[in-house]
């Protein structure tokens, strides 16, 4: 287990350094002048002289590439900002802000919907799918069948500004969804996140629910499931202990695919709602070209996602004792 | 399941009923030679759902293709801005002053709160950009997944390991943050940033972010299937026979590796349309005038819609819905078409 672990976390780790020089290339090396993107429509060759300095943009690219890596390591202190500890993405050109305090601020914002929505959906989607599973065939199926493909078909931006408008606007049910610290105020963290949660994980368990029958079924034609039937064990029990163990991984494999997504930042959902997570920030810094904490929001979730995968690896060795972790 | 052979074949020795001609075997009678893709084609045309899902998707790409032709007869184009034009439909706030989002014998679907667009052309041209686009970044990713996937299977070796650890890597990107973090730069290649980006630019853009990370998947697939053909028996006494690498990817694999292609495809385009749908939404796909379906989604956001009339909010979202819903269950339907085996 350790080794793999190792072995997996090392190779990650290289994944990220390439993924680092892509995503640096690709906003400081390709764009014929990265500081005229930030800068903008309004702009004076001064502003422009100003971020060539500040981002040490008349460097090489290679040259600039090795500083950047090198604040991510040890931290720089030659920004006119301020000095930027250990991980250091630089500063934001827009809001001159260290982009690491940025994300490391959005970033519970960001926890919460992601945790809150997978809890929810998780006890929806395959609590509908093991039922739809278990009465095979019958109208409860079908109509989980039927209702499950229609709104997985559902999209958030459609799906989050028709629950705002009817139950915000039109019937004045809850307030504006909105992010209190769960420290500072429980139940205004729940009221507040109650609609996101509900309308992300609508989408998401219904995916779930088809997911989590179709795998069900499959297994219970499984032939050790078959087996154990024969040898006399109680419907219920085959059913939960072997062919629901059995289904786990398919459900995992997707489940670590769609949790490392919302890590990183449910870019739609957050932009839909107002909220400022991580995937909002992302869009504002697209907005402003702000390329510093793009470049720092899109490697904190490529990390995230790399760290998912690596626990999701890990589950299929606890429920599957085939699988051979090496 | 029974095989259609027995079913379709049968019907023959009903037709020929009371005397058999007495020189043939009535087997060969019974025994039709049907191409797989006769036989997919036979097995497709039973399954209802999949017809009418099939219908409803070629409907789409119609009413797509159709879309100049269909407003010229209606007389509107998606550009008008009827708040200017014709301000007395309008509230202060440019909400439409009639019920249901103005919807009347002159504008069927309504006007759009704010700017005033006749939203039946604007839908109707929405989805004509929506799926262009989505169709081409399908073509684009099916041939680069083709490419490489088959080469990566089919040379083994060297090629295979590079093409597998670039397959690894992409997947490991963040897709949608790359979409919309590219985009600008993607656009910034063609146009300064000073200057108003033409439409076309924006389109190319979206196309080329969708498309680098976009063939992974159906490469992998077609990896995996390619592997597992280059050890069968025909691959190789066509080796044997002198047929260069060539003919034998073109005329022995490509025929074979069809079925994953086009079941695969079906499950990627609605995914592409929703990606493209994703990014107008955002704000960093299509913009204003150009109508495009994900940028209706956008309009339906505003507070402005929200609060007054939703009515609006519906013509993209259902449309999109009903869109998905069919696209899928053509998939579906393809899929079992294809493999008599697999269960829904």
């Amino acid at each position: 287990m350790l080794r793999f672990l190792f072995r997996r976390i090392l190779g990650s780790l290289v994944i990220l350094v390439l993924l680092t020089v892509v995503a640096f290339l690709l906003f400081f090396g390709m764009p014929r002048d990265p500081a005229l993107l930030m800068c903008g429509k309004t702009c004076t060759p001064d502003a422009l002289a100003n971020i060539h300095q500040t981002l040490g943009l008349d460097k090489s690219i290679p040259e600039q590439f090795w500083i950047f890596l090198q604040g991510l390591v040890m931290g720089r202190d030659n920004f006119p900002q301020g000095p930027c500890p250990a991980p250091c993405f630089g500063y934001s050109y827009h809001t001159n802000e260290a982009v690491w305090s940025t994300l490391i601020d959005r970033l519970p914002l960001t926890l919460s919907l992601a945790f809150g929505a997978t809890i929810l959906f998780l006890l929806v989607g395959l609590g509908t799918g093991l039922l739809a599973a278990w009465k095979r065939g019958t109208l409860i199926d079908k109509s989980f069948t039927a209702g499950s493909m229609v709104i997985s078909s559902m999209q958030i931006y459609f799906l989050g500004p028709l629950a705002l408008a009817l139950l915000v606007y039109q019937a004045h049910l809850f307030d504006e969804p909105k992010y209190t610290s769960i420290t500072d105020n429980p139940a205004a963290w729940f009221t507040g996140l109650l609609i996101p949660w509900a309308v992300l994980s609508t989408i998401f368990a219904a995916q779930y629910t088809r997911m989590a029958r179709s795998a069900m079924i499959e297994q219970l034609q499984e032939e050790h499931v078959r087996t154990a039937r024969a040898k006399g064990m109680s419907g219920r029990y085959v059913f939960f202990r072997y062919a629901w163990r059995g289904s786990l991984i398919p459900i995992i494999t997707i489940l670590g695919i769609d949790l490392s997504s919302l890590l990183g930042g449910a870019i739609i959902t957050e932009y839909t709602f107002g909220l400022p997570g991580l995937g909002r920030l992302a869009v504002d810094s697209v907005q402003f070209s702000d390329l510093p904490l793009l470049l720092g929001v899109m490697l904190f979730s490529a990390a995230v996602i790399l760290l998912c995968n690596i626990i999701v690896d890990a589950c299929y060795a606890l429920i599957d004792p085939r699988v051979r972790l090496s | 399941m029974t095989s259609p052979i027995d079913i379709e074949g049968g019907g023959t020795s009903v037709v020929v009923d009371g005397e058999p001609e007495p020189k043939k075997k009535p087997e060969e009678q019974q025994l039709v030679g049907r191409s797989p893709g006769q036989l997919m084609w036979i097995r497709f045309r039973r399954d209802r759902a999949g017809v009418i899902s099939a219908c409803v998707v070629i409907f789409f790409f119609v009413i797509g293709l159709a879309a100049p032709l269909i407003s010229k007869l209606y007389g509107k184009n998606p550009y008008t801005v009827y708040a200017d034009e014709r301000p007395e439909l309008f509230d202060s706030a440019g909400v439409p002053l009639q019920p249901n989002g103005g919807i009347s014998g002159e504008f069927w679907f309504g006007l759009e709160p704010g700017n005033g667009y006749d939203v039946f052309t604007k839908l109707l041209y929405g989805i004509r950009n929506s799926l262009m686009i989505s169709l081409a970044v399908t073509v684009a990713t099916v041939v680069t997944g083709i490419l490489l996937g088959v080469a990566a299977g089919y040379l083994g070796g060297k090629p295979d390991f590079w093409i597998s650890r670039l397959v690894d890597f992409l997947l490991a990107f963040p897709a949608q943050l790359f979409f919309i973090a590219s985009m600008p730069v993607v656009v910034s290649l063609f146009v300064s940033p000073r200057d108003e980006t033409p439409v076309y630019v924006r389109v190319v853009a979206l196309i080329a972010v969708q498309w680098v990370l976009g063939w992974m998947s159906l490469a992998r697939i077609l990896r995996g299937t390619t592997l597992a053909l280059r050890e069968r028996e025909f691959i190789e006494a066509a080796k044997v026979s002198g047929a260069p690498p060539g003919r034998i990817i073109r005329k022995e694999i490509l025929p074979n590796v069809v079925t994953p292609i086009l079941v695969q495809s079906t499950y990627m385009l609605p995914n592409f349309v929703t990606a493209e749908a994703g990014l107008s939404f955002l704000g960093v796909g299509i913009v204003e005038p150009t109508p495009d379906w994900g940028q209706m989604f956008s309009k339906a956001s505003t507070e402005l819609v929200m609060q007054n009339d939703i009515t609006y909010m519906f013509f993209p979202g259902i449309s999109m819905i009903i869109f998905i819903v069919a696209f899928n269950l053509l998939g579906d339907s393809v899929r079992d078409a294809f493999d008599p085996k697999s269960e829904r």
